[in-house]
């Protein structure tokens, strides 16, 4: 079991240092196999794990629907050595093997192994292809070091890894000036988030001298004081997984290549945060202000995510606004405390929005780069396939049954109805109300750019590979992914059946005021399946019939273009005193007196250089002049010692 | 000892030390500068001379015959240079010779 | 008394042939360095020489002295000459040309080395110039002086004798015709 959480870890890494130490030596296509194997690897490390979990400590019959026993295992930790010591606080090298980290490691070895190997054809014949793999192996092991790691500090630094991976797979094509802004501003923004974790970390070492789990989610402190530790580990998730306030970096990270938003910023990594509620959720039921603040921020980020989606242009950043509202969706369930139901969302969420993101790069390669769908009509007589995969994950996005976003998406909002109280109301209105617009925005974009004839665009830039709509290394995950998010959500419908929830039970167990009873649960499904056939209907009725004009309210038009308004004030708050003070800075400090002690310095070397050059006069005589001077003033040098 | 102290003998060599290196500073003439570098060996002579009778220590005579020996040598090799340079008509100014001039 | 009178007499015969020496000796080399012909300079040098010879003769150094007159008058001085003819006639005034303060510096360079080997021996260089040795008739013979080279100084010997080596050979390719270029 620790094994397959040791494989797990390091094969990445391995596949990372191997492809780094081999360099220009392989072949681009070795080393983009050696990546992806290594991803596999991974996986079935992860598989092992899961297995172990399940043995472990297993009593009770075994359940004979889903073969899982009665009681689930816990976890383990496996320690390889003691890392950090300063007097008695001790940190090791620690993984947890349990039943929340191996649901993750699975998610992330298997969606990501998918997604390598889809980049094998996706990056075939771009000439830094190498570094491109390296790169995605080190977010894959940094991301698994997030989640399997033993304690809060290697949690931290898996998360501070993941950052820095991201940054370095968003400027991946580093000519390209956007995307070297777009990747400074994804990882300013979440060195903000990891500041404020850090802090609560400091508040928590200060108490408890620690930073393993136990000590610390058994610890009782003063209200402040877990409020302010809740709220720094509230800021780095809302950082990492791009919730209101700090959303603006993940449209703009949609600079980097498709299969990079697919893994990271879809499937992985913007789903830290949720993962981080679910395991740190002791601290945050100490404090359950935040936690409502967690659950407030994710259903405002549903909204506002699911309004500003529906006025994009660019196809990658619909589907980004989508995971943006998804995430919402997630943290609103892990805000109320229902646990297991965010992490099954983000499980249904990884199979289809991967699957987007994929299916939407398979278009723009055949297309050759182009990303505007108003240009992109009627590809789907060209690419069926394609068409057909990318409706199997419009409609699981949607949740409509019996596709897999609709039992996890239900269940979540269900949740917001057992609270009963008028915030939980409030939620759960919003949850029905971003049902209509995923519906909307998603279809907006399905019939905007697959039905109907081709336009003369798509006629003359479309290309096929060989006689396939891509390569075989594309098109196999893309279909793997479309079956997984047809089937996928029939593990747990929670009315009936929820092993998910219970396996999640040791690490994550729901909080009682969220366990909805069966009636809100169908009642919550009926008004969320009918949202969302309504977002369905409208996309229908003005993007493919033209039946109705899109309004035209110029006012909510610009708010929802400039994305309202989020990356103007930031500009106006932060950047612009920011620069002024550092052109002050430079005027009146650097360039006066740092840069001119330089240049004087230099001066000064000069000068003396000059000076001492004079001795050299080329007159034999003056040099037997010195000998001699020198001469005697040894002698009376020898004379005054005596 | 007969005569003066060897104080007196050390005296005369030292000054006679200080007269050659006067020449060597001040005189232009390559050779009138190697002459006055062999009044300076000589005066190292006188030295070694005396102090070898003061102590009645032989190697001070044999030291000066090897000194007498190298200032052969060396006014042998001075000369030639001399000689060389006279006969590829350059100067003999020592002044002349500064292209090491920095 | 009368091994007094003639020891008296022998010491003041010693002294005034000292003072002779001495002072030709210390006038020949102001000479040497003062002369603007460099062909006096030589002869003068030649004078210096010999009166040095006589200082070595009063230091009980009589093979010393002889090998003086021999090497150094009799060849060096003559090799001095030969060169001096043969560049030809070239005068000029001692204290001409180069920097003003080439002539201050190096008054003051070399009479500071003379002033303070005064004052050294002055002081009797702590004593050790106090105590004199007696010294035996052998003192300063030839056979004497070769038995010394050969038996106690060796190396010495056999290593004057290379470097002496060296400058004939050094001398004859310094002298030698310059080879044409082909051309």
């Amino acid at each position: 079991m620790t094994g397959g959480a040791w494989l797990c870890l390091l094969a990445p890494l391995g596949g990372t240092i191997l492809i780094t130490l081999c360099g220009t030596r392989i072949p681009r296509v070795v080393a983009a196999w050696i990546s992806t194997v290594s991803c596999f690897v991974a996986f079935g490390g992860a598989v092992w794990a899961f297995l172990g979990v399940q043995a472990r400590h297993a009593v009770g019959p075994v359940n004979p629907v889903t073969f899982l026993p009665a009681v689930p295992g816990r976890g383990e930790i496996t320690t390889a050595w003691t890392w950090l010591q300063s007097g008695n606080f001790h940190v090791g090298l620690q993984l947890l093997v349990d039943p929340l980290s191996t649901v993750m490691m699975l998610i992330v070895s298997g969606v990501g192994a998918l997604i390598v190997l889809y980049s094998i054809g996706y990056m075939d014949g771009d000439e830094e292809e190498r570094r491109y793999f390296a790169y995605m192996s080190f977010f894959v092991f940094s991301m698994l070091l997030l989640v399997e790691g033993g304690n809060l500090l290697l949690l931290l630094v898996g998360w501070g890894l993941v950052g820095l991976s991201s940054y370095l797979l968003i400027g991946f094509w580093h000519k390209r000036p956007s995307a070297v802004q777009a990747a400074k501003k994804a990882f300013v923004m979440n060195a903000f988030g990891d500041a404020t974790m850090a802090l609560a970390f400091f508040v928590l070492i200060a108490h408890t001298h620690s930073l393993s789990f136990a000590p610390n989610f058994d610890v009782h402190l003063s209200s402040t004081a877990i409020n302010l530790v809740a709220l720094g580990l509230l800021g780095g998730a809302v950082a990492k997984s791009a919730q209101i306030p700090l959303q603006t970096w993940l449209p703009d990270a949609m600079e980097g290549p498709t299969p990079v938003s697919a893994l990271i910023h879809a499937a992985t990594m913007v789903t830290a945060g949720v993962y981080l509620i679910a395991r740190t959720h002791p601290i945050f039921e100490q404090a359950p202000t935040i936690e409502l603040i967690a659950a407030g921020t994710g259903a405002l980020t549903l909204l506002v995510a699911g309004l500003i989606a529906l006025v994009q242009t660019d196809i990658k950043r619909v589907i980004a606004y989508s995971t943006m509202s998804q995430i919402g969706y997630m943290f609103l369930g892990a805000g109320v405390g229902a646990y297991a139901n965010g992490m099954f969302h983000l499980l249904t969420h990884a199979f289809f929005k991967a699957l987007l993101f994929m299916a939407a790069g398979l278009a723009i390669h055949a297309l050759a780069g182009e990303q505007d769908i108003r240009r992109m009509r009627g590809l789907g007589q060209l690419m069926p396939f394609t068409k057909w995969c990318f409706l199997a994950g419009a409609l699981a996005l949607v949740g409509i049954p019996p596709f897999s976003g609709f039992f996890s998406k239900d269940s979540i909002v269900a949740a917001t109805a057992a609270l009963g109280t008028w915030y939980g109301w409030i939620f759960w209105v919003c949850g029905v109300a971003g049902a209509f617009l995923t519906g909307l925005y998603t279809f907006r974009l399905w019939f905007l750019v697959f039905p109907g004839e081709p336009s003369p665009f798509v006629r003359e830039h479309h290309h096929r590979h060989g006689r396939l709509e891509g390569a075989l290394t594309m098109l196999v995950p893309v279909g793997v992914l479309a079956v997984l998010a047809t089937v996928g959500g029939w593990l747990q419908w929670s009315p009936r059946w929820t092993p998910f929830t219970d396996w999640l039970a040791p690490a994550a167990r729901t909080l009682p005021v969220a366990i909805p009873t069966n009636t809100q649960e169908y009642y919550t499904s009926a008004a969320t399946v009918l949202a969302g056939l309504a977002g369905i209907a409208v996309a229908w009725a003005i993007y493919s019939e033209r039946r109705i004009a899109i309004p035209a309210a110029p006012f909510w038009r610009r708010a929802l273009e400039e994305k309202f308004y989020f990356d103007l004030l930031y500009d106006r708050i932060f950047y612009a005193p920011a620069a002024a003070v550092a052109n002050v800075l430079r005027r009146e400090f650097e360039e006066p007196v740092v840069l001119q002690t330089g240049s004087d310095l230099g001066e000064a070397a000069l000068e003396t250089g000059g000076l001492v050059r004079r001795i050299q006069t080329g007159f034999l005589r003056t040099y037997v002049l010195f000998l001699a001077a020198g001469a005697a003033g040894v002698v009376l040098a020898f004379l005054i010692a005596k | 000892m007969l005569g003066p102290d060897v104080a007196w003998y050390v005296a005369v060599a030292a000054v006679l030390f200080g007269i050659g290196a006067l020449g060597v500073l001040i005189r232009r003439n390559t050779i009138v500068v190697l002459l006055s570098l062999e009044l300076m060996l000589n005066a190292g002579n006188l030295a070694l001379i005396a102090l070898s009778r003061h102590w009645h220590n032989g190697a001070g005579q044999i030291f000066a015959l090897a000194v007498m020996a190298v200032a052969a040598s060396e006014v042998c090799v001075g000369l030639g240079l001399v000689v060389a340079l006279n006969r590829r008509n350059l100067s003999l100014d020592v002044d002349s010779l500064s292209e090491l001039r920095g | 008394m009368n091994g007094l009178v003639v020891a008296s007499a022998g010491n003041a015969l010693v002294w005034v042939v000292w003072v002779v020496a001495a002072f030709s000796c210390l006038a020949s080399g102001v000479a040497v360095v003062t002369f603007s012909n460099p062909f006096y300079s030589a002869l003068a040098l030649i004078g210096n020489l010999g009166s040095l010879a006589v200082m070595y003769l009063l230091l009980s150094a009589e093979f010393v002295a002889a090998a003086q007159v021999l090497v150094y008058a009799g060849a060096v001085v003559v090799m001095f000459l030969f060169v001096i003819a043969y560049v030809g006639p070239r005068r000029e005034t001692p204290w001409s040309g180069g920097p003003s303060w080439q002539t201050v510096g190096a008054a003051g360079a070399a009479g500071a080395l003379l002033v303070e080997i005064v004052v050294a021996v002055g002081m009797q260089a702590s004593g050790n110039l106090a105590h004199e040795t007696k010294v035996g008739a052998a003192f300063g013979t030839p056979a004497w002086v070769g038995r010394v080279f050969l038996v106690d100084h060796l190396l010495a010997f056999e290593i004057t004798s290379v470097v002496l080596l060296i400058a004939a050979v050094g001398g004859v390719i310094l002298g030698s015709h310059t080879r044409r270029a082909t051309t």
